[in-house]
Order: C-alpha cells, then structure tokens, then sequence
C-alpha cells in the first residue's frame, strides 16, 4: 500500500506543489490550508508522515506537532516555515520533530527526508 | 620611422593641454565603478537565487517572493544612486525607467496595477510587460508578428483595463460580487443582458475610435474586422478553446465594432464559460476580458494544425484541418474537411492525405458578417490546399512550437494570393500515451528515495544508451529530442536548422539568434548566470553548460535526447528517447496547471529577461529597458565606457612607470591598484607585472610567430597615405600607455600605424567582467584598410565578441565572461594586434581576408611564408 502524507499550509501553493512531486513518487497526498480540518481528518485515519508549516493563524504547527503525537507516537511531523522563525523554532520542537526545513524548502531534500522517514515506520 | 612619427606629430601640434579637460581623477573613477560591480553583483545573484527557487524545484511562499524583491530592488536602487554619481546623472532617465518595471512588479507581487490608463494599444507595440493586460490571445498573436516575424493580420487590443472601464461605467460590479456569492443562472443572463446594453464610458470611446482610425489609416481605408475575446492569463498554458464569443467581418465603424465587443464581453459570463473559469479556480469576475481587433483575412481556405497528434497516437507528425473558406466551418465541425498529417521536421513530408467532402464553406458577406454557402460542385472533392501551402504552414507551425516548448493548436488562412497567414496559436492538450500492458509503473514509496535511485530509475526506463550523465549546470530544466548541430562560430547559426540542438564550445549572447529555433542548448564551457543563460530560460530552452566534453562526445548531425532536471541531474541519450521526453513533459504541465504558481511565477518575466543585448545598437537605450536586468545590463556597459574614458584621459603624474619590453616600444604605466607586484623603480620588468588582465595580453603579443620583428614591407604610397592620416590618429596615442590594477586594465597602443585600446575588467566574478577593443587607423590606401577592419571582424566575432565597425575602426565588447575565459581571448588579442600589424601590405585582394582570419584562427600567423 502506499504510504500516506499528509501536507499543511496556508499558502495554496506550497500544498499543490508539495501534492504534484510527492504523488510523482507514488505517495498519497492530502493537503490543508489550516490545522482544524487538518487534525478532524486526522482523527478519522493515520498518515505515516505530516508535513504542516509552524506559523498559521489559529492552531499552529506545534499544537498540530504535539495531537500527532498524542494520537499516533509512530507518525513523523515534518516542520518548514519561514527562514526567519528559525530560530524560535528550532528551541520550541527540540526532539519531537523528525526533520526541519526553512522555506523556500528545497523539494527533493523534502523528498529524501520523507523517504527516510517512511523507511523507519516499516 | 620612428623619427618620421615624432615629426610628423610636431607639424600636426598635438598638445597635451588638448586633452579633455575636467575628467575625474581615474582612481576615483575606478573606486566608483568597482563599488558599482558589486551592487549590481548582488542584484544578479538575487536574481539567480529567485529563478532557481522559483523553477519548481522549491516549495516556496509569498514572504519569500516579498524579502527577494525588496532586497532586489534595494541593490538596483544602490547601483542606480552610484551610478548617476560615476556619470555627473548623464541618464537621469534610469530613475523612472526602474520607478515603472518596480511599480508594475510590485503590483504583481500585491495583486495591484500600474498601468490603467492604457485602453488600447496596436498589436506592433506590445510588449511582454503588456502580456497580462492584453489577455493571452492577443498577446500571442502580436508576439507571433513582432518577435518570430511570422505573417499576423494587423490589429489592435482593448485592454483589460478597458474592460474594468466599462464595467465600472456601467455600475456592474455589485452584479458580478452577487455572481461570486451565488452563482445564479438568472443573475447570470441578468448580467449578459446589461454589458449588451451598456454604455460607453467617454475615454474608451475615444481609445477605440483612435485606434479604429489608425488601423483605417494603416489598412489604406475601410476594411473589414474579427472582433474576438482574449482572456486574462498570466502564462501561456489554458488555451480557452472556444469558450468565448468571436465576431467575424465586423465593418470597421465604430457603432458595429462596439456592439461586437459588447458581446465578446458579454460571453465571459456564459453558462460554459463560467463552468470552465471555475474549473480552473477562478471565481466570477476574477477573470477579466481583453479583446482583440484584427483585419479579416478573405481566406480561400483555412483550418487548424496540430503540431501534435492530440491523443498520443502518432509520433512525429503534425495534424493540419483544412476546408474551402473561413476556418469557422473546420473550427465548428460543420463541414467535412480535409486532413493533411505531415512529417513533424523538414522538409515536413506527406505522410497521409485523408480528402473530406466540403459540401459547405463559410464566406464573408459584403455587407458584413459571414454565410454559410454551397461549394461548387468540382471544389468538394479536390485538396484546399497546395503542397506548397501545406508545407508552409507545417513550417511556420514547426517554429511556433519550437518557441514556446509545448505542442500547439494553430489557426490559419490562405488568402487569395496564396498567403499564409497566422490568426491564432495557443496551447494543445496532447493525451499522455496509454500504458503499456502490464499496468502503469509505480514506484514504492520505499525506492522513491535518493537523488541515484531516482536518476537510474529514468535512465533505466528509455533502452537508448547514456552519452553523458550529471555534467555541467542545468540552467533550464526540460527534456527535448534533436538533432546535434555544432556552432564553431558565430556565422554557423546563420544555417542553424529548426529543431536541432545547439551544442558549443563556449555560450554567447549571440545565440539569442537562434532561440527561437534551438530545441536545446548545451556547452562545454559557460556560467549559468551568463546573459545567454538568462535568454534561454526566458525562452525556457533547455540548457546545460559547463559539460566539459559535450563538443567531443556529441557528434553532429547526430539524434540524441536532453533530460535536464530542476534539482539539477541531467542525462543525455543517443536516439530519440520518447519514454523521456513525455515523462518529463507531464510533470511540467502539472505544476504549470497550478494558478498560484503561474501566478508567482509571473513576476520573473519582468526581472529575468535581458533585452540589451548588444550595446552598438540603438535599442540599448534608457527607454528600452523592460526588466531589472536590462537596467542592470545598462549601468553596467555605461559606467564600463566612463571607466574607459576615464583611463584614456589619465592624468600622467610623477608616477608613471615604464614597462621595458623586448620587442615594442615601451608601455607606460599608472597603477591604480596592485597591478604591479613588489618594489618597482621607474622602469618595471614583465616579472613584477601581477595585473591579470596585462599579462594575459603581453603573452599574447610576444606569441612566438605573432610577432614579426622588423619592418615590415611597405609600399610608398601607403606609406604617404599612412603619414598624412597619423596626425589625427595620434591625437591620444602619443606613447603607449596602460592603466592597471589587479583585475583591470586599459591599455593603448601604438604598432606601426596601427592603434589600439584593450579595456578589461577580469575579477573572479564573471558578471563583472568585460573585455573592450578598439582598433584603428593604419598606413594603406582605404580598400586596404577596410580589408583589415573585415578580417579583425571575422576573428573578433569568432573569439566571442560583439562588434561594430565604422569607416577603419572597429570597436568590439563582451561580457559576463569567466577570468579563465577573459585571459584567454586577451591571449588571442594580444596575438591579434601583432598579427595585424604585418597585415596592411598583405592585404592585396578581397579574397585573402578570409583566408588571412582562417589562418589566424588556426594559429598560424605567418603570412610572409
């Protein structure tokens, strides 16, 4: 079966794109422009990865990091956001995250990451 | 004859307090120029950073397009600042020519414009920054026209500007906001109902009468219009088949036209065309409406080409639809029409000739509007077109596809006189081949991981062997088949053929001549900052520089296939590798398919693309700037010729030196800037010269063979022509003189009667870096002379530059070169102006010119064997 990601951001865009590379290496892709529907779909099934921003209005990426694991210990989150965040985010998510990226993120390391990180829920 | 020179310049006075006064000190000037070098330095890899993280290679947002631009404009705004204080403000221009581009991009990133004033504008003048405002139709077609020269109709857009006017006028934006929160069909046709009505707000009356006028005036009087729709688009990738209204043989009054574009306006809001707009994500009223006003062409036949088969079958053919009359009767199925495949590259073959009955064909009526009438009896069965015809049109089909990398559904008429005329072209949706038996390929996410599993798995799946994998830099992703043919010179893209594959040693700004017709471009040597790497991907021609060995392993007039990749891999096929050529076009039309990311990435077209290209022509000009490049480009080539001007006029203080070398005059020397190396007392040896630039040039002319020593044979009537001419000539090379520093350097010589001025500039950092020659004078009668000048042009134009020659001087540029490159072509320089200077006496004939630059480029310079 194919492994299943599922993408969170605010911007259109970064979502469609993250969809067309992903589903390009035959993963399933689901993609939300904000946490709420995000985390109710959540609810209903597990994904094996979720790729989510950290700065969005209303419930952000480390409420949305921290339900995962709540909910599933084995699914790895995948944390991007704006360079300038860096720094706050690399002290609010010591540990819990699998990997980080700044954006603009390039897409094949967000693919070799996401290999790796499907590899380890076999 | 040294002797004779210093008489000769003491009869024609030449004095010292002639030369130009005023001129900055040329340290300074220096200072200036190198502090310029570097804000336009950051700028382009500002640029080159938002190319590559917008290619879609990179998952990025809008607060990133907002920090580039704003840094981008920042440096541009610098550079401008420097600029106008190197050149006392002698373009003060620059200001608003950058206050306009910035404006409209700034509008772009903020979804805001610059330009509402412009209601109509002629399909001759409108340029890229136009593209959004015309709609695409309209834009394509006058590209068509202004940038490949292919044979359009003349005519002229509304804009979507003018659109907003009406609307506006009318009070019909409420009625459209309503549409967007309920899409109601009796709102809907409410709507339609009152653009049919509506009035004409004072200003676009005018515009339209203007241009109506105009378009009289240029059509030699009253004539006959298509009145057609051209929806807003950013990009070049929905094709808006038939979804909107198009008006044929409307009269060119002004009552009669302003009905047809009500209409046309009106059909944006049709129940199909808003199925259509929603599907693609735009909401009511999100689109807006240019239109198009075109001469009808009274075509005796016309139809459609596919430069694809659109469902995949067929591979390397081209499709062309053709019925007696206008093309509304192919378009719209309603008659039979013939259909011609042909063979997909020259000389465009038959391959399949399928005549229709054309019971019916569609005529202009004399009043206006069109009919739908019986053919004669003896036209129904026959080919409405010729073989000639035919080809014609598979040809101009072929350089459209070519132009824009993707298959391309394209209208056209034959008029009475055998013409072919080109009425549309516009994206064609090709079905992806069905798969092969078996199921399709999937990988499992689990081998879907690194960068060599990936690669190996897409060379693994075309059987054609790998000629080259991973060299170089990608500076345009994209995967395209072709035919290799080598460029050696810059004379050779005159035979460029359609479709090949440029392969060269070097890249050039000059291959922008054969961009419209390179499927791929691929070097040995080159930067991906380079002006012809900026050109490729604003024709988005795949390229890879920088291979290293592509003149070597690929063989002219051989088949092979480019798969360059975003991230950077690239592998290259012998044959045409199908199987890697459709893979890599999916996932492109994917990601062009997102709005937003068309939409963002539309901001490039104002940034990226140089225009300025060669700077001896009148359109590098302040006015001619369209993108930030082009300014950059600008202040770059002018504060160059201050630089010179400056070093050409430095003040010769205490603290010229003297260069002693073996064979020629001496060279003084004004260091600027540790272009010599340790202690130096006032004559230097060639040993403690470190000035790049000056070394690379002294190499060159002591070339074993290059230089003749002694005197070379003259005649006495050159000789008498060459004494009287010295004095002007002499005017500013008195002795010979080099200005230096590390990287740069001017140096003016004299050999014989010959003079010359190399300016370089050769950093680490080739965007900075130019090469600038001149060559003048000389004794020998004229015919003479201008044989030299023809053979410095062949042999400067082969080492890469651009030249311009007037009367017996000839002045020559390049830039953005790499120092490797620049030292060698002042190598070649150097040898040039020693191999000259034996030339004059030589040159006896018109047909020794090219054999004298032959063997120059061949290395061999002796010419009295």
């Amino acid at each position: 079966m194919s492994k299943r990601i599922m993408i969170i951001d605010d911007e259109k865009i970064v979502g469609d794109m993250a969809k067309i590379s992903l589903e390009e290496e035959g993963y399933e892709v689901e993609t939300f422009l904000n946490a709420e529907p995000a985390l109710k779909r959540l609810r209903e099934t597990q994904f094996d990865v979720v790729v989510t921003d950290l700065k969005m209005k209303g419930i952000d990426g480390l409420e949305v990091l921290r339900t995962v694991k709540k909910l599933y210990p084995d699914t790895k989150v995948i944390m991007i956001t704006a360079f300038a965040d860096l720094d706050v985010a690399i002290d609010a998510i010591k540990g819990d995250v699998f990997d980080f990226f700044p954006k603009p993120v390039r897409i094949k390391e967000l693919k070799e990451s996401i290999s790796k990180a499907v590899a380890g829920t076999e | 004859m040294k002797n004779i020179m210093k008489k000769m310049r003491s009869i024609v006075g030449r004095r010292a307090g002639q030369r130009r006064a005023g001129t900055a000190d040329v340290r300074l000037v220096f200072t200036s120029y190198k502090k310029i070098l570097d804000d336009n330095g950051r700028a382009l890899e500002i640029i080159t950073d938002m190319g590559e993280k917008m290619s879609g290679g990179y998952l990025f947002d809008i607060i990133y397009i907002r920090k580039a631009y704003s840094d981008l404009a920042a440096s541009v705004k610098v550079s401008l600042k420097d600029f106008h204080q190197l050149t006392g403000r002698r373009y003060p221009e620059m200001n608003s020519v950058f206050g306009r581009i910035d404006a409209h991009i700034r509008g772009l990133i903020d979804g805001t414009s610059a330009h509402r004033e412009r209601l109509a504008v002629r399909y001759a003048d409108i340029t890229p920054e136009m593209a959004r405002e015309m709609g695409g139709k309209n834009y394509h077609l006058a590209e068509l026209g202004n940038r490949l020269g292919l044979e359009v109709p003349e005519g002229f857009a509304l804009t979507v500007f003018a659109y907003e006017e009406f609307i506006r006028h009318n009070h019909l934006g409420d009625y459209i906001a309503a549409l967007a929160e309920e899409d109601d069909p009796r709102r809907r046709h409410e709507l339609r109902a009152r653009i049919l009505n509506g009035g004409f707000p004072p200003a676009l009356e005018e515009a339209l009468a203007g241009a109506l006028e105009e378009l009289r005036e240029r059509s030699g009087g009253d004539l006959f219009l298509a009145v057609r729709s051209s929806a807003e688009e950013e990009d070049d990738v929905f094709s808006f088949a038939g979804q909107f209204e198009t008006v044929l043989n409307v009269p060119s009054q002004i009552g009669a036209v302003r009905d047809a574009y009500r209409r046309v306006l009106a059909s944006l809001f049709s129940d199909e065309a808003m199925a259509y707009q929603g599907r693609l994500g735009y909401s009511p009223g999100g689109l807006r409406m240019a239109a198009g006003f075109v001469a009808m062409v009274d075509a005796v036949a016309s139809g459609v080409a596919y430069t694809a088969d659109p469902l995949g079958r067929d591979q390397g053919v081209m499709l062309v639809n053709s019925a007696w009359g206008l093309g509304k009767s192919v378009v719209e199925g309603s008659t039979e029409a013939d259909i011609f495949k042909v063979g997909k590259s020259e000389p465009h073959e038959l391959v399949e000739a399928r005549l229709g009955r054309k019971e019916t064909r569609t005529a202009l009526r004399e009043a206006g509007g069109v009919e739908e009438l019986e053919t004669p009896e003896e036209q129904r069965g026959s080919p409405s077109l010729t073989s000639e015809q035919l080809a014609g049109i598979a040809r101009q089909a072929a350089v459209i596809e070519n132009y824009y990398h993707h298959p391309q559904d394209i209208e056209w008429a034959v008029d009475g006189r055998g013409r072919v005329a080109i009425l549309q072209a516009r994206p064609l949706r090709v079905r992806k081949n069905a798969p092969e038996a078996g199921g399709e390929k999937k990988l499992e996410p689990g081998q879907a991981g690194g960068p060599e599993s990936r690669q190996d798995g897409g060379a693994m799946t075309s059987s054609h062997p790998v000629l080259m994998h991973n060299r170089g830099s990608v500076v345009q992703a994209g995967a395209v088949g072709g035919r290799v043919f080598l460029v050696s010179s810059p004379e050779a893209l005159e035979e460029f053929p359609r479709g090949a594959i440029l392969v060269a040693r070097n890249d050039s700004p000059q291959f922008v001549r054969a961009m419209p017709y390179a499927s791929a471009i691929i070097t040995d040597s080159g930067n991906p900052a380079s002006h012809m790497a900026s050109i490729s991907r604003e024709f988005r021609v795949p390229t890879v520089v920088g291979t290293g060995i592509a003149t070597d392993v690929l063989k002219s007039g051989a088949e092979i296939t480019l798969r360059a990749e975003e991230d950077g891999g690239m592998t290259i096929y012998g044959g045409i590798a199908r199987d890697v050529i459709d893979n890599q076009h999916d996932t492109f039309l994917k990601l062009e398919e997102l709005y937003e990311f068309r939409r963002r990435k539309y901001i490039m077209k104002f940034i990226t693309p140089l225009n300025l290209v060669n700077p001896f022509t009148d359109q590098f000009a302040p006015e001619k700037c369209q993108t930030i490049h082009d300014i950059l480009r600008f202040i770059h080539e002018k504060s160059m010729r201050e630089l010179i001007e400056s070093s050409r006029h430095a003040e010769r203080s205490a603290s010229l030196k003297r260069l002693d070398i073996p064979f020629m005059d001496d060279i003084h020397i004004i260091d600027i800037g540790a272009g010599l190396a340790g202690e130096t007392g006032e004559v230097v040896a060639l040993e403690q010269v470190s000035s790049v630039p000056l070394k690379a040039v002294i190499k060159g002319m002591s070339y074993p063979g290059a230089w003749r020593k002694g005197g070379v044979p003259i005649s006495l009537s050159d000789f008498f022509t060459a004494s009287m001419r010295t004095g002007a000539m002499l005017e500013d090379v008195d002795i010979n003189l080099a200005v230096i520093s590390h990287y740069y350097m001017n140096l003016a010589v004299r050999f014989g009667y010959h003079y010359s001025v190399v300016d370089c500039y050769c950093s680490e950092r080739s965007t900075s870096n130019h090469i600038y020659f001149r060559f003048m004078g000389g004794g020998a009668d004229m015919s003479k002379r201008q044989r030299r000048i023809e053979l410095l042009e062949i042999i400067l134009d082969h080492l890469g530059f651009i030249s311009r020659a007037k009367g017996d001087m000839i002045t020559a540029t390049v830039t953005n070169i790499s120092q490797e490159e620049a030292v060698r072509i002042l190598d070649q320089a150097g040898r040039l102006m020693a191999f000259t200077r034996q030339l004059d006496a030589m040159l006896t004939s018109d047909e020794v010119v090219k054999n004298y630059a032959h063997r120059f480029i061949e290395g061999d310079y002796e010419l009295f064997g």
